[in-house]
């Protein structure tokens, strides 16, 4: 096994990471501190923005295989939302009643705790479920700037990809799927209709309208930063974007304008909208709520404003991390780890199949985790949601080239950007203004 | 060898009030007065929510507050929702109080149905009202479109007018039992020997209303309007459910904006301005409030 890392001066392979970090939970077990019961049992807190009931059943499980091999561990899991978690964390993080393990919240979000001292540092965690079994540079989203990892992803998340019926393109004599603005304008056009509607883009303010429409800044060639982090809003991009933006609105449906990520999975899931903006949840939803359309639904690389401009997809690395006020930390450690056992894994990743790709290379080539329905049936699509998160970017990484950006959970929480949306789609107001009174609140984020 | 005279059992019973009213007077300060002052100090502050850790700014909070486009949007926004869903409340409340103080079929079951809006905990009740006004699938528009009334489904959350005037509306059917119960219990203490002469002089139903009813009704009134004036203007979980604050920051009340400062940006200092903001009308509200209530006491 060459699965090693350097901590403090020396080597450890995997295994040894792994006895240190079982060795340490058994002394903080028989010591006794905070989150222990009378009886001696630990009980650590799971929380996670995705608590879908397969996932549940999922996590179940693999806290069933943890328990089952570490008597004297309970783990509970609790279940936050996407909008929600910076609420959360920030009323237990102020608290001190922080959980033992997080999952799923944006590398971003990571990224803007460690920096406080919120987070721990998590490269044995990474060394104990093997470095080298991650795909590489999987987690190069979560070094920080001092060169530690602060967590990593439980998986990859394609998050805006296109989704479209390939029954209502031929119905519209629309032969290739649509890859610049123009052609996704116009094929919504064609599509709509009958009660189905063209898109149903985000317009509303939250996090959704912000995250996506990052992307399509990305799409039409700029960025909301520069590599070293100067505010670069006030860009043509920006204003092709929410060009862009504001004309797809007689496209989406009515509702559109207070829509977040449910709405958007909802609308293209149900029928009522030609082409959708999600992750791969969409297959197992249309699996189970509408298999009418099941054989007619694809997905692509979202739409861009021209050829010539590479492809941007947003992921948002759902991560595992541990507070560093937990306590057990040695324990939370070893659940972390144990959350990468493909016996526990691959189930985790079938209850949401597509929509959370593995992070693990060997796991990715597991015939186990090829063995699914969905994965089956719609191998391409995988295939390609897993390539384009693999390279996906999100606010805090906007490109390789990027510094961490340890400011954009607080960015994307002000709700600033989708403000700066509304403000032209809905209000009509001059984009210049809108742009300029967004950069100001960006400036201010950035300083505090 | 000097020793101090007893004392005076006026002086003994002092210092038991002051050992019986403590106990009292502690819980004040660790409820009421603690947080008071702590909202106050923590405004002067510049603090980051997660870690509480921040510098001193002293009134430059404030300073900012009042420049602020953002707070002034917010108490406009305040403003119109709570007087807004307060009239709204009045009237269906006062409508119905009438009615149920009629002889009406199943006026025990009547009188307990119409409180259910109010005993319904605000989470379930938005989850029903966003599904009744969902674009899509939303009885509402299924309703308006088939009577023919419009021809696409109306965006009721996510624009204007129609957001403020949908929380407005949600708000009112939510509250307006508080108002039902106070003034049932009052219409029910008014005389009927008052109806029956004005009756006997000539008066017509909406004559009784006006001058027996409605001045009967007044104190009673006022001090309804207050509590509830008090309770709307500080009206949270309703109006983030509803609208999030949107469209742009058309429905965001200064509680919303209080949760936004605290929690989405992180800084607790303004947040606590904000609230101080707050407390200083809410503050206006009760004496307002209490004046009315001792005059009422002595008259």
């Amino acid at each position: 096994m060459t699965d090693w890392l350097s901590i403090e001066g020396r080597s450890i392979t995997r295994r040894d990471a792994l006895k240190h970090l079982a060795a340490a939970g058994l002394a903080t077990a028989v010591g006794g501190c905070g989150g222990t019961d009378e009886d001696g049992t630990i009980t650590l807190r799971w929380w996670s923005t995705q608590g879908a009931p397969a996932q549940r059943a999922a996590y179940r499980t693999q806290i069933d295989l943890f328990e089952a091999a570490h008597p004297g561990v309970r783990v509970v899991f609790e279940a936050m939302s996407d909008e929600g978690y910076a609420t959360q964390l920030a009323a237990a993080f102020a608290s001190g009643e922080v959980p033992h393990l997080i999952t799923h919240m944006p590398s971003f979000a990571v990224q803007g705790y460690y920096a406080h001292g919120l987070i721990e540092p998590f490269d044995d965690v990474i060394e104990a479920i093997g470095a080298d079994e991650f795909y590489p540079g999987a987690n190069d989203v979560y070094r920080a700037a001092d060169g530690r990892y602060v967590g990593t992803s439980i998986g990859n998340t394609a998050a805006d990809m296109l989704w479209i019926r390939r029954d209502l393109m031929e119905r519209a004599e629309i032969e290739a799927i649509p890859e610049t603005w123009d052609e996704l304008r116009a094929a919504c056009r064609a599509m709509q209709g009958g009660g189905i509607y063209g898109a149903p883009l985000p317009y509303g303010l939250n996090s959704a309208n912000s995250l996506t429409f990052i992307g399509f800044i990305h799409r039409a060639g700029g960025s909301v930063f520069t590599p070293d982090l100067e505010i670069a809003l006030d860009q043509q991009a920006t204003y092709d974007a929410l060009e862009f933006y504001r004309s797809m609105l007689e496209l989406c449906p009515p509702g559109a304008t207070g829509y977040s990520w449910g709405e958007m999975l909802t609308s293209f899931v149900s029928g009522a909208t030609a082409t959708g903006l999600y992750a791969g949840r969409v297959l197992a939803n249309v699996a189970a709520q509408n298999p009418q359309i099941a054989d007619s639904i694809t997905c692509a690389l979202y739409p861009r404003m021209s050829r010539d401009i590479p492809a941007w997809t947003y992921n948002d690395f759902p991560c595992v991390c541990i507070p560093s006020a937990a306590s057990n930390k040695a324990e939370a450690k070893l659940f972390a780890a144990s959350l990468f056992d493909p016996a526990g894994y691959i189930p985790q990743l079938h209850a949401a199949p597509g929509h959370v790709l593995p992070v693990l290379e060997t796991v990715a080539e597991n015939p186990a985790y090829r063995d699914n329905e969905i994965i089956d049936r719609y191998p391409q699509e995988i295939d390609l949601m897993a390539s384009a998160a693999a390279q996906g970017y999100n606010l805090g990484f906007e490109t390789t080239a990027h510094q961490p950006n340890t400011k954009a959970g607080e960015i994307i929480a002000s709700n600033a950007i989708a403000e700066m949306v509304q403000r032209v789609v809905l209000n009509d107001e001059n984009p210049q203004a809108a742009v300029g009174n967004t950069v100001t609140r960006l400036e201010e984020i950035m300083r505090s | 060898m000097h020793s101090d005279p007893p004392p005076s059992l006026e002086k003994r019973y002092a210092r038991i009030g002051v050992v019986l009213i403590a106990p009292t007077v502690l819980v004040f300060c660790a409820v009421i007065l603690y947080p008071l002052i702590s909202a106050i100090y923590l405004s002067l502050f510049s603090i980051y929510t997660p870690t509480l850790a921040g510098e001193w700014v002293g009134v430059d909070n404030y300073t900012a507050l009042l420049a602020s486009g953002d707070f002034w949007n917010a108490a406009l926004n305040t403003l119109i929702w709570t007087v807004g869903t307060l009239m709204l409340q009045l009237v269906f409340g006062v409508a119905m109080a009438l009615l149920l103080n009629q002889s009406i079929v199943f006026q025990s079951l009547a009188r307990s149905l119409v409180l259910f809006p109010y005993f319904l905990s605000t989470v379930v009740a938005v989850l029903v009202w966003r599904w009744l006004f969902n674009d899509l699938y939303g009885i509402l528009n299924h309703v308006l479109l088939i009577a023919g009334l419009i021809d696409a489904p109306v965006n009721w959350l996510g624009q204007m007018p129609n957001a403020m005037i949908s929380i407005i509306l949600v708000g009112a059917w939510k509250y307006f039992p508080f108002v039902v119960i106070v003034v049932l219990a009052r219409l029910q203490s008014i005389p009927e020997q008052l109806y029956e002469a004005a009756t006997i002089d000539g008066a017509g139903p909406f004559q009784r209303f006006t001058d027996i009813t409605l001045p009967q009704l007044r104190d009673v009134l006022v001090v309804v309007v207050l509590l509830r004036a008090i309770w709307d203007f500080k009206e949270f979980d309703l109006i983030y459910l509803m609208t999030g604050g949107g469209p742009v920051r058309a429905t965001q009340t200064l509680s919303l904006l209080v949760y936004e400062e605290a929690f989405r940006l992180n800084r607790m200092g303004m947040a606590s301005t904000y609230a101080v903001a707050m407390m200083l009308v809410l503050l206006g509200f009760t004496l307002v409030y209490l004046r009315q209530t001792n005059r009422l006491e002595e008259g």
